[in-house]
């Protein structure tokens, strides 16, 4: 299962003006490389869906 | 050292626990100390009940000693004494600085073997039949007797020679010796801790050295490494979250080292990180000698120089110093009160006892603790950030373990900055203690390396913990991604309410979970959640500001500027809108005359640089409809 943070910020109701704007033609700012150390339970479970090609939902069962 | 000697902080028969999972430990290995330790527990003491083990070897006639009592060596032995090897492990002798001068072995050419350093030292040995200086038969490689039937003559004074392995072999052996005694229990393997710094071939000889000490090498972790993994482990402190920043701090004692972590979720990679030689404990040290060597003067008239001392009898009384300090900054770091440093003997056998308060103490490590601020601030900037990007200050290294280090450093964070110290770990040998940290995460490693399986795909899942795989290459976001609540009328920055959700520098692929409860106003409904996802951009806003105006003070004179300060604050700023997601509700419930109800919203980042936003409603009821939507890939 997800790990579910749990929040205190109560959003305010939405402007009665607010649509959702269409999304646009646009993807996340570039990535970078980075180097993981090989450390830790989250490395571990982060490696094992790597090799097993497991999503996040699948790794959880 | 008393091998045979008796354990206070332990027994030799500790019950064997009825358990399948191997016996594993986690070693620091420093240059100055090292320290073991098994789980998450304090680490291990050895023989002598130190859990801080010297790095030290000294040979004394027929004697070896090992730890801090070799350590103590350096004051009468110092020739025959050999410290700071673990540095040496891996280096050729034509790439050793020659010009430092040191009072323990020398450093040589090895005779056999070329461009090899070894350290010589005088033994005094059985003859005539001298045991091979590379048979490593013995627990403390003493050059000892009962080995050779040849009767015993008067033992005569030999050079041995030794290299850094050698001494490191014997070392580490010791180690484990220690270990296994307190442990009651064979060692199985070891997760060792290495300087992040340490280049292939250094890393290599410790391998080696490890090796050939007997010890099976789960894997060799970098310090930082070692770090992260005690911090992430157990429950969150007050105040962090499992996504943060952190700046890890390693005082030893010949050297400074910093880390910039980005810690996700148990994930960390470094974003920056510093070494320092000339910034450390023995700097602290020298302050200190000089200091007392005046109460010294002051009180016995008796002159003593000292940090540089030339004359014999100084060289001494400051050895026999620095070896007193040990304990006064230990009381130091223990307690508020004062601390004391007594010396049997200092010179022309007087015996010295002096004081020091914290804040006298903190004056004089003033210089030190300036340069780790400095440093760090360099450190920040290069990696583009702030002091007040620091979610988390980490303490690591024996001279870390000094308070006033961290009321230095907490002039430049934000209030809001955990530390050891401000979260109280650090007393009593909490998860904190920067003394045991490493081994502590060290151990924990190593059981986790300990649970891995051994089917063809647990083994590929091994290799990941080996030296130069390629599992540890990662796609890293470069904004933060979070979802905006817009506001018809708001002074916020973003125009409404911002909650982040994953920062910036989070390896891909990613997956974050939140809840909250949404304000859905007075109106029956029916209700709609709606709101924008964002790619925000974050930075740090200077202004000059006058200080408030203090009621008592004294009128300025007219010609007199009112002095600005420097107010800093992060800042966020939209770079790109993603996508918008609306939720019709089903759940709202009324509280207090407004219709509210619980949103749960999930972010999965993918490997390719997709995002996929989804929320629904939770309550009591059965959960809501998902309501989703997708960002296209890279
Ligand atoms: N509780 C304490 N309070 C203050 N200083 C301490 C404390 N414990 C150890 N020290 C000092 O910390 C230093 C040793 O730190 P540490 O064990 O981290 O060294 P190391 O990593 O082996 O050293 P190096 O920096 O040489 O690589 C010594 O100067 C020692 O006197
Ligand atoms: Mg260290």
């Amino acid at each position: 299962m997800a790990d579910v943070l749990q929040l205190t910020v109560v959003p305010p109701p939405l402007p009665k003006s607010w649509s959702p704007q269409p999304p646009p033609a646009k993807s996340l700012s570039p990535l970078v490389d980075r180097k993981l150390i090989a450390a830790g339970p989250a490395y571990l479970a982060h490696v094992r869906r790597a090799v097993h090609n497991l999503s996040f939902e699948e790794h959880d069962k | 050292m008393a091998i045979n000697g008796t354990f206070p902080n332990g027994s030799a028969n500790a019950p064997v626990e009825a358990s399948s999972q191997p016996t594993v430990v986690g070693i620091n290995f420093g240059n100055s100390y090292a320290s073991i330790a098994e789980g998450l527990a304090e680490s291990i003491a050895n023989e002598d009940g130190e859990r801080q083990i010297a790095c030290a070897i000294s040979f004394h006639g027929e004697e070896t000693y090992i730890g801090n009592q070799a350590k103590a060596q350096l004051v009468k032995n110092a020739s025959n004494t050999i410290v700071g090897f673990r540095n040496l492990l891996g280096k050729k002798f034509s790439e050793l600085p020659k010009d430092k001068s040191t009072t323990s072995a020398p450093i040589i050419q090895h005779p056999d073997v070329p461009d090899e350093p070894a350290y010589k030292v005088q033994v005094l040995q059985a003859s005539p039949s001298p045991l091979p200086p590379s048979a490593l038969t013995t627990k403390t490689n003493t050059p000892a007797v009962s080995q050779t039937a040849t009767p015993r003559s008067e033992p005569a004074p030999v050079d041995r020679i030794l290299t850094p392995s050698e001494v490191a072999t014997i070392f580490l052996k010791s180690l484990l010796q220690s270990a296994e005694d307190f442990l009651g229990k064979k060692v199985e393997g070891a997760v060792i801790t290495v300087p992040g710094w340490f280049d292939e071939k250094q890393l290599a000889a410790v391998r080696q050295v490890a090796e050939n000490a007997g010890i099976n090498v789960l894997q060799l972790l970098e310090d930082a490494g070692a770090s992260a993994v005690t911090t992430t482990a157990g429950p969150l402190a007050d105040g962090l979250n499992p996504d943060r920043t952190q700046l890890v701090v390693d005082l030893g004692a010949s050297s400074l080292s910093l880390t910039l972590l980005s810690i996700r979720h148990g994930l960390f990679h470094i974003l920056a990180s510093s070494y320092d030689s000339n910034i450390g404990g023995d700097q602290i040290d020298d302050k200190l000698i000089k200091f007392f060597a005046k109460e010294f003067t002051k009180k016995t008239k008796t002159p003593l120089t000292v940090c540089p001392s030339t004359d014999k009898a100084d060289v001494r009384a400051e050895a026999r110093l620095r070896l007193a300090l040990e304990h006064t900054k230990r009381t130091i770091s223990a307690s508020p009160g004062a601390a004391t440093c007594s010396v049997e003997s200092l010179k022309d056998g007087l015996d010295f006892t002096g004081t020091i308060n914290r804040m006298r103490f903190d004056m004089e490590a003033r210089s030190v603790y300036s340069a780790v601020y400095a440093k760090a601030q360099e450190l920040l900037a290069s990696a583009d950030l702030d002091f007040l990007h620091v979610d988390e200050i980490v303490y690591v290294g024996g001279s870390a373990s000094l308070p006033g280090l961290d009321e230095t450093l907490a002039q430049g964070v934000q209030e809001s900055t955990v530390t050891p110290f401000t979260a109280g770990t650090v007393i009593g040998g909490g998860i904190g203690d920067p003394t045991t940290l490493l081994a502590r995460g060290a151990a924990l490693q190593a059981k986790l390396l300990a649970q891995i399986g051994h089917s063809g795909e647990d083994e590929e899942v091994r290799k990941a913990f080996e030296q130069g795989s390629t599992w540890v290459r990662a796609k890293a976001t470069t904004r933060s991604i979070g979802i905006l609540f817009p506001e018809e009328s708001s002074d916020a920055e973003l125009g409404g309410q911002w909650i982040g959700v994953i920062p910036r520098e989070t390896a891909v692929p990613a997956r974050r979970n939140i809840a909250f409860d949404v304000d859905l106003g007075e109106d029956g409904g029916p209700h709609r959640v709606g709101f924008e996802v964002w790619e925000v951009k974050e930075g740090v806003k200077v202004e000059k500001v006058k200080p408030p105006k203090d009621e008592d003070e004294e009128p300025l004179d007219e010609d007199e500027e009112e002095e600005e300060i420097e107010v800093k604050e992060k800042t966020i700023e939209k770079e790109g809108y993603l996508a918008s997601v609306v939720v019709e509700t089903k759940n709202a419930k009324k509280q207090k005359g407004r219709w509210r109800t619980r949103l749960e919203v999930q972010f999965l980042l993918g490997a390719d640089g997709s995002v996929e936003v989804s929320a629904w409603e939770v309550g009591t009821a059965v959960s809501g409809e998902k309501a989703s939507v997708s960002v296209p890939p890279l």
